[in-house]
């Protein structure tokens, strides 16, 4: 039984059940002790450890951990920890909880033994994770939270066809390495992972929800879906070359959309597609070096994006809005939120000294090793598109532009600097030092980020990245837009399919309710006399709520005969 | 404080050390077939940022932008 509490994931549950019973005041720093414990649970169970517990008549694997998850475990609980920090000031019991289950799930997945146990983490981290959104309470946020949960039911519907398909087919439930076959199961399965991976084109959740999710939700959210079906992409599907080329495609998809969109939460979420495309393209190539450096790439990204997304919140906390159009010249009032944010975003542009240096250029030279020019030069392009919005449009429009902006700024909370503080410490961190991550990656493969070569390649990329925004800034600014994705056809043929699927049936059912009643009354109403329209010669205005005295002897003769044959049948 | 002279500097100064090293460092350096075009990266680089700018301001134009209440 203590075995089973120390699961790394049942820990942030508990903890979930426990915060109800605590005073108000002291649940926001009870929730960071479970992340901790569950670090330590992770750093301190070796490689090889499982245990399973019987259920019915079949074992089923709770935890089994190796390199790979614990690479990601460690990520996990860190961040579960930093956006803890970060929501210490909000005291609301139904985000707090849903925080921890979201998160515990996502630690759920990652030390899964079996893909019984892994659907079921699945399925908790989208109904805990649609709460975060709801909790904003706006119109938006209800619609988006619901979009988003339906994609997630249907998402974890096909993994879970899948999974038993496989099951059918092998007999087998473990979480392994499936080779490039495309059977029905693992397309179910593969498909079923991608949505969580938000591979274009079923992406579209994620730009949809992200930015209508709470300041502190999105923190969470920002760190655990995506990475945790990156997770099970690099366990179960590695080298399957669809994955290279939606992978780059998805890379790029992202940074495009985000040179259109106009609030800073949304350019955010359509770059953590752009990011997960970077992950994906490696797992795809499914070299040694590829699947560290998709890794370390979702090790990076997860600080750097939860760092970006609190400097965001931060922004979108003090001023009251996340449209860069009533954003700008905010440097002089909130400065040391530019300067956190600026580590986040040269960390996500990949600049030396900061840890998305030493994770992407991973991934892209897996591709250049390995001779894919295409996917490699795509992945470039991706970069320059990052570096241009994160790096430059955003902080430029929300911190400069203008000379002065005369928004009320709020003051933020110091846990808020706190979290993002220490969030920016490990993306300096590992930036200075990558041998602190690179020990800890699953495949045995060696790799020096600090050469010449990249050296030359990300400068000279990003100084004209630069230059290319200097003289085309004007053309970023504008308005908040709505930018159409492929959510277009399902939010446009929505209101179609309910009248199909709905009001016509409603219709269908009311029609025939209707004439059951109908019936029904008609038939109370005549027979309840009938002796008024059987027999023509009596009285038609009998009362309307009694019998007639000749209906009366009708009854009372066939009473009679009953139970003349009851008494009859007995004898 | 002089946004643009800062900003044409610093792009200078990365641009001239970068070269420096691409010329003397990595000469004889050859993984792929773009290697031999001199400052690769930096014309790789700007071009693609012009060409996100403007592939995105023209779907944006075009075909993706709506106004904001669409939806609703």
């Amino acid at each position: 039984m203590i075995e089973f509490l120390t699961i790394p994931g049942v820990i942030l549950i508990i903890g979930a059940l426990l915060l109800p019973l605590l005073p108000k005041n002291m649940r926001g720093s009870v929730f960071l002790l479970f992340p901790l414990a569950a670090l330590y649970v992770v750093f301190t169970t070796a490689d090889g450890y499982s245990y399973g517990i019987e259920f019915f008549s079949y074992q089923v694997q709770l935890m089994e951990v190796d390199k790979l998850s614990r690479v990601f475990g460690i990520i996990f609980s860190i961040t579960a920890f930093v956006a803890g920090v970060y929501a210490l000031h909000m005291k609301e019991l139904g985000q707090q909880v849903n925080a921890l289950v979201y998160a515990g799930s996502a630690l759920g997945v990652t030390f899964a033994g079996d893909l019984l146990t892994l659907i079921i983490f699945w399925e908790l981290m989208a109904v805990s994770s649609t709460w975060l959104i709801w909790a904003r309470r706006t119109k938006e946020s209800d619609g988006a939270g619901m979009r988003y949960l339906i994609y997630h039911v249907l998402g974890g519907g096909l993994l879970l066809g899948g999974i038993i398909w496989h099951y059918a087919d092998t007999g087998s439930l473990a979480v392994e390495t499936i080779a490039q076959n495309y059977t029905f199961a693992n397309v179910l399965m593969l498909v079923g992972v991608c949505v969580n991976a938000a591979v274009i084109p079923l992406h579209t959740w994620l730009a949809d929800a992200y930015p209508k999710a709470t300041i502190t939700g999105a923190v969470f959210m920002s760190a655990f879906t995506t990475k945790s079906a990156v997770y099970v992409l690099i366990r179960v599907f590695p080298g399957w070359d669809v994955l290279i080329w939606f992978g780059a495609a998805m890379a790029i998809y992202g940074v495009v959309y985000a040179v259109i969109c106009k609030d800073i939460r949304e350019i955010l979420a359509y770059h953590i597609i752009s990011q997960v495309g970077f992950m994906v393209c490696g797992i795809g190539i499914g070299t040694d070096l590829a699947l560290n450096g998709a890794t370390a790439h979702a090790y990076s990204h997860i600080l750097y994006k939860s760092l970006l997304f609190m400097g965001t919140g931060a922004v979108l906390y003090a001023t009251g809005s996340s449209r860069l159009v009533n954003l700008g010249g905010l440097f002089k009032k909130m400065p040391y939120t530019f300067g956190l944010y600026m580590v986040g975003a040269l960390s996500i542009s990949g600049l030396p000294l900061f840890n998305g240096y030493i994770s992407k250029s991973m991934t892209i030279s897996a591709a250049g090793y390995a001779h894919i020019e295409g996917a490699q030069l795509m992945l470039l392009l991706a970069s320059v598109g990052t570096f241009l919005s994160v790096g430059l449009k955003l902080p430029w429009f929300t911190w400069f532009d203008k000379k002065e902006n005369d928004i009320t700024v709020r003051k933020l909370p110091w846990n808020m600097y706190v979290a993002m503080g220490l969030a920016a410490f490990a993306c300096i961190f590992y930036g200075i030092y990558p041998s602190a991550l690179y020990t800890y990656l699953p495949f045995d493969a060696k790799y020096d980020p600090f050469t010449i070569y990249h050296f030359v390649e990300v400068m000279q990329i990003s100084a004209m990245t630069l230059a290319g925004f200097w003289l085309l800034k004007k053309k970023l600014g504008g308005k908040l837009i709505i930018a159409l994705d492929v959510d277009w056809f399902y939010r446009k043929a929505a209101p179609g399919v309910r009248k199909v699927f709905v009001t016509w049936v409603d219709n269908f059912y009311d029609r025939v309710e209707d004439g059951i009643i109908g019936t029904a009354q008609f038939l109370t109403e005549k027979f309840k006399n009938p002796m008024t329209w059987l027999n023509p010669f009596t009285d038609r205005r009998n009362k309307a709520d009694g019998y007639s005295p000749a209906m009366d002897v009708v009854m009372s003769f066939i009473m009679l005969t009953f139970i003349v044959i009851a008494i009859l049948y007995i004898l | 404080m002089n946004w643009n002279r800062a900003v044409w500097t610093v792009i200078a100064v990365i641009i001239l050390i970068t070269l420096g090293l691409e010329f003397t460092y990595l000469s004889d350096y050859d993984s792929h077939w773009w290697n031999h075009i001199p400052a690769f990266y930096a014309i790789y680089g700007f071009l693609c940022c012009l060409a996100i700018i403007y592939f995105a301001k023209f779907l944006a134009k075009n075909i993706v932008n709506r106004d904001i209440h669409y939806y609703d």
